[in-house]
């Protein structure tokens, strides 16, 4: 009870302080004037001493730890306020270490914590299905896994399932587009608790076989096509073709599970019934009291169960259970945020360890100071708070600048990534736990570098600092090892710093800058997919193809134009194979290769040529044929001219196994150059003729004798004159399109270059700190030297031998540390480990030559010393 | 103003002062002046109360919230700061003044245990 009447009465005189003063003053002088009254001369005297009453009265209301707070906060500041430069020098060097982070953690934040925007997403989680003794990706469940997993599982409120799909969107209220879409279950939207904002959620009805078509529309689409109008529910629009009704719109946010346009309800097909056809992802709301672990133990025990029971299909797949950012985001990416965290960490220590340094060298200055205050009665204790205090001012003050930084971090980084096509649910603001995360880091920076000067100074030899005026204090031994070190510091963070962001960007050139064989320039692309209703037999596919390359072809301008289930250096497609000749293997061992099937004249427009044999041609139609590229050949047939060898391809999909046998005989006819399609390198590729293959979607690639992205409008028509109906997934040039697929190496190689930058800034400005501090310091002697007769290159070698060799001890630290650590990144961030020692010692000069830059003009003033002058200053 | 634990009665004076100000002020509510005079009238003038530890201890006091204060007219129509006794310091009175019998009739039992010292010679 006392306790807390003493704590709110004390709180009060906090506020109130001059009118408990002046009450005070009033009280006394009434007992004065009473006792005076009274009679007796000595009065006065006999009241004793005024002043110690008043001060032992106001004591009592003194919360004597706050007030020694405030008293230190003030004197911190009136500190750092006579000191501009110094305070200025520390809170930008902090401000940027704090800011970089501050930025990296707002990245990281959005694309590894944040979640979906709608309510408890965190309690959404997603499960995929696995084989790990393929590992590899995760395949999806069958539509009977789903209902046997929905009616076993008690781990979530209510268990849904999507695959995701694309669709064509054809209505009277704009041009045919093709949208995202989402085959969901019926209970999807309800398992997540979201309702469409007008019209109706799917009900079982929806997904009964056989039932009438319906579609729930996002409100982009909404807003884009009908704006924002009512009237939408009801309507019938055509996708793919077939008649849909629209009976709802989702709200603003809604993009379900990411970046979504359309949702339609999952209708059971006769081929769902097959096992075998993995491509269902399931979602569902964590019921009350579970958890991922729980729910991943319980759906391991199902996956199980229906191992037993079906081991033909399900023998060897088991359940991964994930929350959303583990769903999402793929691992790499994940290590390469972790990654630029770590960078940005050492980049902050770099910071710190350059604002201790700047607080020791004031040390010569404030020797005097601290040691009077400890002559009249301060406690270590109490020096070192008020010091440390100091440092954590400044540490505030760089925070709130970095914390700016981080705004328009995000915001740059925001805008680089825009064309990349991320997903929505990213967005990089600049929110609570960033700020939390700000708040920590000043406090924390603070403290760290505020440490060390804080307990060297407290501990002065106070006799001597007073007596030579503090001259010699901080030049002790003791000072000067303490500063070198951190210098030596500095350095070692530096240096690996710089290496590993040298081998994250030459990792980023490896696999982004790869060769990909062709000349890519001067190609227009238009990427086009049928929808399967109008189109859905192969020779109605290969037909609409035939005709758009003839048209491309015939545009002003053209070359030549061909077909390609994908564009150069954008993916392929995968193949079961089998030789003619070669023993029957098991379903699961049969071979396989990367291909793509494509046009003719497909090695002209690209302008490689053929190595061997010939390209494909329109007579191609009828013949099975194929070609192989180098890589195949020397794969298949090592050693052997390819020409005229036979083999069969098939294709697996959904999971269901192929009859190989009943895939006719293909005679490779041609030999072609490497060319990269997919992954970090060349690969064996096989080619096919799209007449023999038929697409429904391939992309049109026209070799044009003009500007290639002159061609745009040209492509774009001609797709219209073909067939109004279908759109251009895209239309663009070969060039444009691959570079923006290389949005890794540009905007992750700019970070680490950045962050490479910044540390090498800092310490550069480190040394020349340090050695500035040094040649003030050592005026004196160098007046002295150069006074006794040692040259200007003497005093040159004087300050520039103390320099390298700080940096030297930081290269020998930081160097072994560097290696280790670009051995390990690479294969945690999965980019190629390339030229290590080449970067090392590219990252050893760079540093050494920041070193020197610092070193430079503390030496050159260290020679302009006027031996006069300073002597006379003894 | 010494520090209590320099005093070399240990704090006994200064407990015995708490009680003495509270059991005055049982009378109703006085400024510090009139606190001193009644003890030193009421003494017989034995116990003189100074201003150097008067005041401190009703500052304390009422920090503590043992005593309120509040300004009022005195006597002679002057401005003087009044202090009253709360529930709490009633109850800090009681338990003051308990323990001060106790001590002392610890006190007077030693005294008045038979003549001569103590061990016995």
């Amino acid at each position: 009870m006392i306790f807390w009447n003493r704590f709110r009465a004390k709180l009060k005189a906090l506020v109130r302080r001059r009118q408990l003063d002046r009450d005070l003053a009033e009280e006394l002088q009434f007992h004065l004037d009473m006792r005076t009254q009274a009679g007796t001369p000595e009065a006065r005297r006999q009241f004793g001493n005024v002043t110690a009453i008043k001060e032992a009265c106001r004591d009592r209301w003194i919360l004597t730890s706050l007030e020694l707070w405030l008293q230190d906060a003030r004197y911190s500041a009136r500190t750092l306020r006579l000191n501009p430069a110094f305070a200025a020098t520390a809170i930008a060097v902090l401000a940027l270490g704090i800011g970089v982070n501050a930025t990296v953690f707002t990245l990281v934040n959005a694309v590894i914590f944040k979640n979906q925007p709608f309510a408890e997403s965190d309690k959404v989680l997603y499960i995929t299905s696995t084989e790990p003794a393929r590992g590899g990706d995760y395949p999806g469940f069958s539509y009977p896994d789903f209902l046997g997993y929905r009616a076993q599982s008690k781990a979530f409120e209510s268990l849904a399932a999507f695959e995701l799909n694309g669709a064509n969107y054809s209505d009277r209220e704009g041009f045919a587009e093709h949208y995202r879409a989402l085959l969901i279950s019926a209970n999807g939207f309800a398992s997540i608790g979201q309702t469409p904002i007008i019209g109706r959620d799917f009900l079982p009805s929806d997904e009964a076989p056989g039932a009438a078509a319906v579609v729930i529309v996002s409100c982009r689409v909404w807003d884009a096509r009908y704006g924002h109008s009512p009237a939408v529910v009801g309507k019938t629009v055509r996708i793919n073709g077939a008649p849909t009704v629209i009976i709802g719109v989702m709200g603003p946010e809604m993009r379900f599970p990411g970046d979504i346009d359309i949702w339609r309800p999952l209708v059971p097909t006769p081929d769902f019934a097959n096992r075998g056809n993995r491509f269902l992802t399931l979602f569902g709301k964590l019921a009350d009291g579970e958890s991922l672990s729980s729910a991943q133990a319980e759906f391991s025990t199902i996956a199980w169960r229906l191992a037993r029971e079906y081991p033909q299909s399900n023998k060897g797949f088991g359940a991964v259970v994930r929350s959303f950012n583990q769903f999402a985001v793929r691992d790499k990416i994940h290590s390469m945020f972790l990654a630029m965290l770590g960078a940005v960490a050492f980049v902050l220590l770099i910071a710190c360890a350059n604002a201790a340094n700047l607080m020791l060298g004031r040390a010569v200055g404030r020797a005097r100071e601290i040691s009077i205050r400890v002559a009249i009665g301060a406690g270590r204790w109490r020096v070192i708070r008020q010091l440390l205090m100091e440092s954590v001012m400044l540490a505030s003050a760089a925070g709130a600048l970095g914390w700016f930084i981080a705004i328009a971090g995000a915001r740059m980084f925001a805008r680089a990534i825009e064309n990349t096509g991320p997903p929505p649910w990213l967005s990089f603001s600049v929110d609570y736990r960033v700020f939390a995360y700000v708040c920590a880091l000043s406090m924390a920076s603070g403290i760290l570098f505020g440490l060390a000067p804080a307990m060297r100074l407290s501990r002065l030899d106070v006799n001597a600092a007073l007596k030579d005026g503090g001259r010699s204090a901080g030049t002790g031994l003791r000072g000067s090892l303490l500063s070198g070190f951190l210098v030596t510091v500095e350095m070692a963070l530096a240096v690996v710093l710089l290496a590993s962001a040298g081998v994250m960007i030459r990792g980023f050139l490896a696999t982004a800058a790869q060769p990909i064989g062709v000349d890519t320039r001067g190609i227009a692309v238009v990427d086009v997919g049928l929808p399967s209703s109008r189109y859905a037999a192969p020779r109605e596919q290969a037909a609409f193809f035939g005709s758009l390359r003839k048209q491309a072809a015939a545009l002003p301008g053209a070359r030549a134009a061909t077909l390609a289930s994908s564009a150069p250096g954008m993916g392929s497609m995968n193949y079961l194979y089998q030789l003619e000749g070669a023993k029957p293997v098991e379903q699961r061992d049969i071979p396989r290769v990367d291909g793509i099937v494509v046009g003719g004249q497909y090695f002209d427009v690209l302008r490689t040529g053929i190595l061997r044999g010939r390209d494909f041609t329109e007579a191609d139609g009828g013949v099975p044929t194929v070609i192989v590229n180098q890589l195949c050949a020397a794969k298949l047939w090592p050693g052997e001219n390819p020409l005229g060898e036979r083999l069969r391809l098939g294709h697996s999909t959904r999971g269901q196994a192929v009859d190989l046998a009943a895939q006719p005989w293909l005679t490779v006819v041609g030999v072609a150059p490497n060319i990269l399609q997919a992954g970090a390198g060349m690969e064996p590729l096989i080619y096919r003729y799209y007449r023999q293959e038929p697409q429904w979607s391939m992309v049109t690639m026209v070799s044009a004798a003009v500007p290639a992205e002159t061609l745009g409008n040209g492509m774009r028509r001609a797709l219209q004159s073909v067939d109004a109906e279908v759109p251009a997934a895209r239309v663009d040039t070969l060039d444009g399109w691959i570079d923006q697929n290389r949005w890794p190496l540009r905007v992750f190689g700019t970070l680490f270059a950045t962050f490479a930058a910044i540390a090498l800034a800092l310490a550069s400005i480190g040394l020349y700190a340090v050695m500035a501090q040094t040649v003030t310091r050592r005026r004196h002697e160098i007046g002295l030297r150069l006074a006794v007769g040692a040259g200007k290159s003497g005093i040159l070698r004087l300050v520039f031998a103390k320099g390298l060799r700080q940096l030297a001890i930081g290269l020998a630290i930081g160097l072994p540390f560097a290696y280790a650590l670009s051995r390990v990144l690479p294969r945690l961030i999965d980019i190629p480990a390339q030229d290590i020692a080449g970067i090392l010692l590219g990252a050893a000069i760079a540093l050494s030559a920041a070193g020197i830059l610092g070193c430079i003009v503390p030496a050159l003033r260290a020679i302009r010393v006027d031996p006069a002058i300073t002597l006379r200053h003894e | 103003m010494a520090k209590k634990e320099e005093r070399s009665d240990g704090g006994l004076v200064q407990g015995a002062l708490d009680m003495l100000v509270l059991k005055t002020l049982t009378r109703g509510a006085m400024h510090g002046y009139g606190i001193a005079q009644f003890i030193h009238q009421i003494s017989d003038d034995v116990l003189r109360v100074e201003e150097g530890s008067l005041y401190p201890a009703l500052h304390r006091m009422e920090v503590d919230g043992i005593v309120a204060s509040e300004w009022g007219q005195s006597e002679n129509n002057r401005r003087a700061k009044f202090y009253r006794l709360t529930p709490l310091g009633r109850k800090q009175l009681a338990r003051k003044s308990d323990k001060w019998n106790r001590l002392s009739s610890a006190i007077a039992r030693v005294m008045l245990s038979g003549a001569g010292p103590w061990p016995a010679q």
